[in-house]
């Protein structure tokens, strides 16, 4: 079942195209990654599925429909453009934008309590929102989005200004999220954490599709004829071999196009070399990345 | 609770119980209680309650100074009557200057009647009372021998009347209009006041959303209309707040006046009809202006621009003021009605023409109607316009985008 769901949406300002022709599925209890370089048409791609922009053609269902006032409380948002209100005590001003989700007030005082404890807040909760750091105005942003426990929420750059320790509290709460079966829509730059959390992504460039679908099936497409090794002995001499590179710990032996890697596995069976990982080199989604950027569409 | 009532009083609290709010709360009354006490200390320092020595040797005032048949009239006209005191001499006229038993003392002298010169002395500037209470003395003296109806007439003053064309409507020349009388004049004027001051926290409570970057967060929570609707009411509380407070203060210094005795607080009959008029106008015209602002302050780029903008509504609430002069001539003229009517004019001309005639009901409603289809019509805009123009930063907002018609 799909949380979102766009057809072919289009969107331009004076001439200009931010999203054209966009098509993509969110499904139920996924967390999707919404991936693209700076002003490759995210934020305005997020805007049309909230209804914050009207789409100029095609159609967006959202929470299985049109999206309408009664399903504003069914979503957490957290833009790109951070907001909270700056002259007004950080308690108040998150009590006042769950309140605005339809939440009665004391059961939003106890979550909220919770929530700050969590993120080590709870002492800054009398302080004016201007009074607190950028991670920790982050961290409160991160508390509004979710403090009306949505069923879907969309994240943009959820992770920056967080310190590490900070990066690892919200990507556990993603992890909880997710496992409570609520959707996740995240756009961000950081890769490796798109690896570590994201179901399926959309990678999108100039407004457009460039690479869509689930991530591990992406990255095997974008696999090279290569394996990664990590062996004590001598494999300079294993045929099919057609360059060896290092690779942290081990080494990444790039095949021609005859050999197989279960040809080397056999090969260094054979000689007696001791092995101690053996896989298919995948590449990074940073790899993928900047190859689609650089090089244009490609659709897993 | 509504979303619309919860944004209203998030609104309300955030800037009524702030030290800012309170300072402009009291900031008002208190120059104004500042300006008038300093009228009246001024006035007062002015005055001398002091006795008048007199030296009258033409003869011509009588021995009670006041002649005896006007004696009622004279205590009228004067609220505090100073003591006249003769002196046969001149030096004995000195003599109780320099011990400080009177203020000063006039001197008539023998050939006054052909001179009409006479001498005052003083070791300080006499009072103006003393002056004005002296020559009114002298003037009715004069007039002895003539009919008693002659010197009752002119010991009354001048005394007539204004009264509107139509009939309905009266001011004692003498006294001038009365604070009552004024009333509709005054809640129009504290209307007009109330909107220009509130029009800053309606620029404000756009901005700031701007500015925090809540926008975004409000749009997905709850529909434009609602913000704006919220954020309009409470902008309204807040005025309505400054309102009430300031009409406390100003009912406080009726009673004071009126404990002191203020001779134009003493008639406070007013006509309601016409005040209900001018609020039920007022009302609806300060959400017209108040939900324009806010279209204004969404559509342009700066706030200044923003303010070059609102000037020109502003100005517009000032027309009647310019053109009183016609109302005068003919409060019923085709201009009077066209500007009773028009939203952003109908306040102030309702207000004015109050003074003058009782504006007709049927234009009152007219005018209402008008004012309400007003107000929710820029209401809409102004959630429009905040919709497509607030997160458009840097650009200004197209008018066909506004109404739709792009």
């Amino acid at each position: 079942m799909q949380t979102v769901e766009v057809k072919h949406i289009s969107k331009s300002y004076n001439n200009t195209h931010a999203v054209e022709d966009l098509s993509f599925e969110v499904e139920q209890g996924e967390i999707f990654g919404l991936l693209g370089p700076n002003g490759a048409g995210k934020t305005t791609t997020i805007r049309l599925m909230l209804n914050i922009f009207k789409p100029d053609s095609g159609t967006i269902s959202i929470l299985d429909g049109p999206m309408i006032e009664a399903k504003k409380a069914r979503i957490g948002y957290m833009p790109e453009e951070r907001g909270l209100y700056q002259d007004v005590l950080l308690e108040r001003c998150l009590l006042y934008l769950a309140s605005l989700k339809g939440i009665p007030e004391r059961e939003t005082r106890t979550r909220l309590g919770e929530y700050l404890e969590r993120f080590e807040l709870a002492e800054h909760k009398g302080k004016k929102v201007k009074e607190l750091s950028k991670g920790m105005q982050q961290k409160a942003q991160i508390i509004s989005t979710i403090l009306h426990q949505p069923e879907l929420i969309v994240v943009d750059e959820p992770f920056t200004a967080l310190d590490p320790l900070n990066v690892q509290i919200v990507k556990d709460l993603m992890i909880e999220l997710h496992q409570r079966g609520v959707t996740i829509v995240m756009s961000t730059h950081q890769m490796h954490l798109v690896e570590e959390l994201c179901d399926r992504i959309l990678l999108i460039d100039q407004g457009r599709n460039v690479l869509y679908g689930a991530l591990d099936e992406i990255r095997q497409h974008f696999s090279g004829h290569a394996v990664l090794v990590h062996a004590q002995g001598d494999l300079r001499n294993i045929q099919g071999v057609r360059e060896i590179l290092p690779h942290n710990n081990a080494v990444k032996l790039v095949l021609d196009d005859r050999t197989m890697p279960q040809d080397v596995f056999k090969a260094l069976a054979a000689s007696g070399t001791k092995v101690n990982m053996f896989e298919i080199a995948l590449p990074s989604l940073d790899e993928i990345f900047i190859q689609v950027v650089e090089g244009g569409e490609m659709h897993a | 609770m509504h979303k619309l009532w919860r944004v209203a009083v998030y609104e309300y609290r955030r800037n009524v119980f702030k030290k800012s709010f309170i300072l402009t709360l009291l900031s008002l009354p208190c120059t104004i209680a500042f300006t008038i006490g300093l009228g009246f200390f001024m006035e007062s320092r002015q005055d001398n309650r002091r006795p008048v020595g007199v030296v009258d040797q033409a003869g011509v005032l009588s021995a009670a100074f006041i002649p005896t048949d006007i004696v009622s009239v004279w205590a009228v006209e004067h609220d505090e009557p100073l003591e006249f005191i003769a002196f046969q001499t001149n030096e004995m006229a000195r003599l109780a200057l320099e011990a400080n038993e009177i203020q000063a003392y006039f001197i008539l002298p023998e050939h006054y009647m052909s001179t009409r010169q006479l001498e005052v002395v003083y070791l300080q500037e006499p009072g103006e009372n003393a002056w004005g209470q002296f020559y009114d003395i002298l003037r009715l003296n004069l007039l002895n021998g003539q009919s008693p109806e002659t010197v009752y007439r002119a010991a009354s003053g001048v005394d007539f009347i204004v009264r509107s064309i139509d009939g309905k409507r009266e001011v004692p020349a003498a006294s001038g209009p009365t604070f009552g009388l004024l009333m509709p004049l005054f809640i129009a004027m504290a209307f007009l006041f109330m909107l220009l001051m509130s029009s800053g926290y309606t620029m404000s409570a756009v901005a700031d959303e701007k500015e925090n970057r809540t926008v975004e967060v409000l749009v997905t929570s709850i529909s434009s209309m609602q913000l704006i609707g919220g954020k309009i009411l409470g902008v309204v509380a807040i005025s309505l707040t400054m309102l009430f407070a300031w009409t406390g203060v100003v009912i406080l210094g009726i009673f004071i006046g009126r404990q002191a005795g203020v001779g134009w607080f003493s008639n406070l009959s007013m006509d309601w009809r016409a005040v209900i008029a001018v609020v039920a106008i007022g009302i609806p015209a300060y959400v017209l202006v108040t939900a324009l602002m806010t279209a204004i302050g969404a559509m342009v780029t700066t706030t200044q621009e923003g303010q070059s903008v609102s000037g020109i509504f502003f100005a517009l609430h000032f027309v009647p003021m310019y053109i009183s002069w016609s109302f005068l001539n003919d409060p019923h003229s085709s201009l009077a009605v066209l500007l009773s009517v028009l939203p952003i004019t109908s306040l102030m001309t309702v207000g004015m023409r109050n003074l003058f005639t009782i504006v007709p009901t049927w234009q009152v409603i007219i005018s209402v109607v008008i004012q309400i289809m007003c107000a929710l019509g820029a209401i809409w805009l102004a959630s429009r316009a905040f919709h497509f123009g607030i997160l458009r930063y840097g650009q200004r907002l197209n008018i066909r985008r506004l109404l739709g018609l792009d």
